[in-house]
């Protein structure tokens, strides 16, 4: 018998999602940033293969000068925007409030993290595509905003949406201190870069303190030396303002991951939103441009080892929130088995995090160039939560035969 | 009668034409002179199946005429399993006679190896996936064009610009310039490459991937050569196109080569013992930096 968590705040029975239409999704309060998101970056994507599949020459030797300036320094803020998210989901009403209740998603993001990487192992193994064995990490990347917005459409507001996000980040945040250890960055030394963290890390503290709100003091200041240690200490330097961004001074409640922020607000990590949206949809369109243009011809069987990654993770997310339940943790309220299997296949979505990964531990090449394909094929993981949905008849397609959950 | 006679004559004349011809063309056309430099090419070659078999009985019958003193490897060296049995069934054993005569073969990795074999001894790569050997007035440059890193790159102008040698020679699994219709030219490789082998004038280039043999007429004063046939194949598979100089898509194959002073000479020949290209190349003067 499922047990069920009684103290989500996200629950808010009837309510049908919307078509996917920019309104729809604004009336879902769906934040701009997940709207830009959808803009921009399959604009970047489709742009890129177009380029790579005509102009291939002029297209890679873009790529190859331009992927420092966007994959090391301008994605700094696409994931200081998600640390925002995660910053305020530790507030009270957020998700991760209290912190326990990110006890099960992280269970479940272990389980995903680890089939994930088996199959793909199993996969290259097996077709013989052994040069692909290091790109293992890249295999355990779940897309965040991507999974939010099929999940929205399939759930509208429902507690699975932050149980799936939950689950993400932490798959995400196991993959990246992953890629840290095991892909140091050119010749690393992490004495050097644990030092000029330390002082990173108190700068921000000290600005905390003194009640600096100005966001620029924080990212000029701690933000620039933040990346420096990262880069000298061998870590991916696009993680830079992860452990700066908790620092800016915040409301006091959150309104839920990933949603719009309320139009007085005018906390430090608000107006940090607010100004770098813009920015981020130029860098989130530039990462598409930078990291997806792949030639469709001559593509070797390798390109199926992210998806066939992926496609395990279902199967993964199951089976250790099942463990985890055992073991006396609770799923949310209104989620039950039906929709931790639709969730599961939600996270099958790998695209810009698993593009991040792959290219974080994969130097250029055809190699690369087949994790690419395979980062993009993972998209269809959202037509694949979709036919689950409705198979199973859960969120939307609930309306034709009530879930029992 | 007299009609009998003359179709008898007829048949003879064409046997005896064919058979001249297969002589001729199963020769040896390389000046196989005693202080050249010597040494056969072979790509995509570890299939471990009859044919590999057949191309390297081949390759041992020209060595008697030839004796080439090396070999190199465009990848795919091993294909499927890469364990200890395979590396004997698929390389050892088909061609133990080249490597029981003290042919050294070295080697470069494709998509299909296992990084664990650059350790494997009678691959002379010592562990590295981009290393350099030379003879006489020839420097060899065993690249890993799978995965391109700045390392490598770094490591690659440092090679270049300090060797001494009057040919320098790059080879590796992706070309950079091929007209195969299931992968054809890496161009994302190409960009990374090229502009290092044009300012430290490179000569040559060989490479495997396409499982056709293919010569490139010359790309920015390099000669480029696809030889991806020696143990797979895929018939037909040549879109001919204007930068195609010469094209062998219909068997196995794989390359002798001669360099003598300024002058390299290269054979293509085919699991048969067909010569199925040939030619010379004038050592190209360009000022290396």
């Amino acid at each position: 018998m499922t047990r069920h968590d009684t103290s989500s705040t996200h629950a808010r029975p009837g309510q049908t999602p919307a078509t996917p239409s920019r309104q729809r999704l604004i009336a879902l309060r769906v934040s701009g940033f997940v709207l830009d998101y959808l803009l921009a970056l399959p604009l970047g994507c489709a742009a890129a293969l177009i380029w790579a599949n005509t102009l291939p020459d002029g297209y890679f030797r873009f790529a190859n000068a331009t992927s420092f300036w966007v994959n090391d320094v301008g994605i700094v803020f696409f994931f200081a925007l998600i640390t925002k998210e995660v910053a305020e989901a530790t507030l009270p009403g957020g998700a991760l409030h209290p912190w326990r209740r990110a006890a099960l998603p992280v269970a479940a993001a272990i389980g995903s993290v680890v089939v994930s990487i088996a199959c793909y192992l199993a996969f290259v193994h097996n077709a013989g595509e052994h040069m692909l064995e290091g790109g293992w990490l890249a295999a355990c990347a779940i897309d965040i905003p991507g999974t939010y917005i099929i999940a929205r459409l399939i759930f509208g507001r429902h507690p699975a949406v932050p149980f799936l996000l939950l689950l993400a980040i932490s798959a995400d945040a196991i993959g990246l201190a992953g890629v840290a250890v095991v892909h140091p960055v050119g010749d690393a030394q992490p004495a050097i870069g644990f030092g000029l963290m330390a002082v990173a890390v108190g700068s921000a503290a000290a600005l905390r303190h003194r009640g600096i709100k100005n966001f620029w003091l924080y990212l000029v200041g701690p933000g620039t030396l933040s990346w420096w240690a990262l880069f000298v200490g061998g870590v991916h330097p696009a993680l830079a303002l992860v452990p700066i961004v908790p620092f800016f001074p915040h409301g006091l409640r959150d309104r839920g991951l990933l949603v719009e922020p309320a139009p007085r607000a005018h906390d430090t990590l608000t107006l940090f939103e607010r100004w770098w949206r813009l920015p981020v949809e130029g860098v989130l369109f530039l990462f598409g441009l930078v990291n997806a243009g792949v030639p469709f011809h001559g593509l070797e069987a390798g390109m199926w080892a992210i998806p066939i990654g992926a496609v395990g993770r279902p199967i993964g997310i199951v089976a250790a929130a099942g463990v985890a339940i055992a073991a006396g943790l609770h799923l949310p309220h209104r989620v039950g088995w039906r929709e931790v299997v639709v969730v599961a296949c939600t996270a099958t979505i790998g695209l810009v995090f698993a593009l991040f990964f792959a290219t974080a531990v994969m130097p250029p090449g055809p190699i690369l160039l087949e994790m690419k394909m395979g980062a993009l094929l993972t998209i269809a993981g959202g037509g694949l939560a979709f036919v689950v949905a409705r198979l199973l008849r859960v969120g939307r397609f609930a309306q034709t035969r009530p879930s029992a959950t | 009668m007299d009609l009998d006679r003359s179709r008898r004559l007829l048949s003879t004349l064409l046997v005896a034409v064919f058979a001249l011809w297969s002589v001729t063309a199963q020769e040896l056309g390389l000046p196989s002179a005693p202080n050249s430099v010597k040494f056969a090419v072979i790509g995509d070659a570890g299939s471990g199946d009859p044919p590999q078999y057949d191309l390297a009985n081949q390759m041992t019958r020209f060595h008697a005429k030839f004796p080439f003193d090396r070999v190199i490897m465009l990848g795919d060296n091993i294909y499927g399993g890469q364990g200890p049995q395979d590396l004997v069934r698929k390389f050892s054993q088909p061609y133990k006679a080249l490597l029981d005569s003290g042919v050294k073969f070295y080697a470069s990795l494709g998509n299909h190896d296992d990084p664990v074999n650059s350790r494997y001894p009678l691959w002379n790569m010592g562990g590295a996936m981009y290393y350099s050997h030379a003879t006489k007035n020839v420097r060899f440059f065993a690249l890993d064009s799978n995965q391109v890193d700045q390392k490598e790159l770094a490591w690659l102008e440092n090679a270049l610009k300090s060797s001494q040698e009057e040919w320098k020679i790059c080879y590796f699994h992706h070309p950079l310039y091929s007209d195969g219709g299931t992968h054809g030219s890496s161009v994302d490789v190409r960009v990374l490459f090229e502009p290092l082998f044009v300012t430290y004038g490179v000569n040559v280039v060989f490479a495997g991937h396409d499982h056709i043999y293919e010569r490139i007429t010359p790309q920015k004063g390099i000669y480029h050569f696809v030889e991806g046939a020696s143990g797979q194949l895929r018939k037909g598979d040549t879109r001919r196109s204007a930068m195609t100089a010469a094209a062998f898509d219909q068997d196995l194959s794989f390359m002798l080569v001669e360099i003598e002073g300024n002058q390299l000479a290269f054979q293509a020949i085919s699991r048969t013992g067909t010569t199925v290209d040939s030619g010379t190349i004038q050592r190209q003067v360009r000022p290396a930096r």
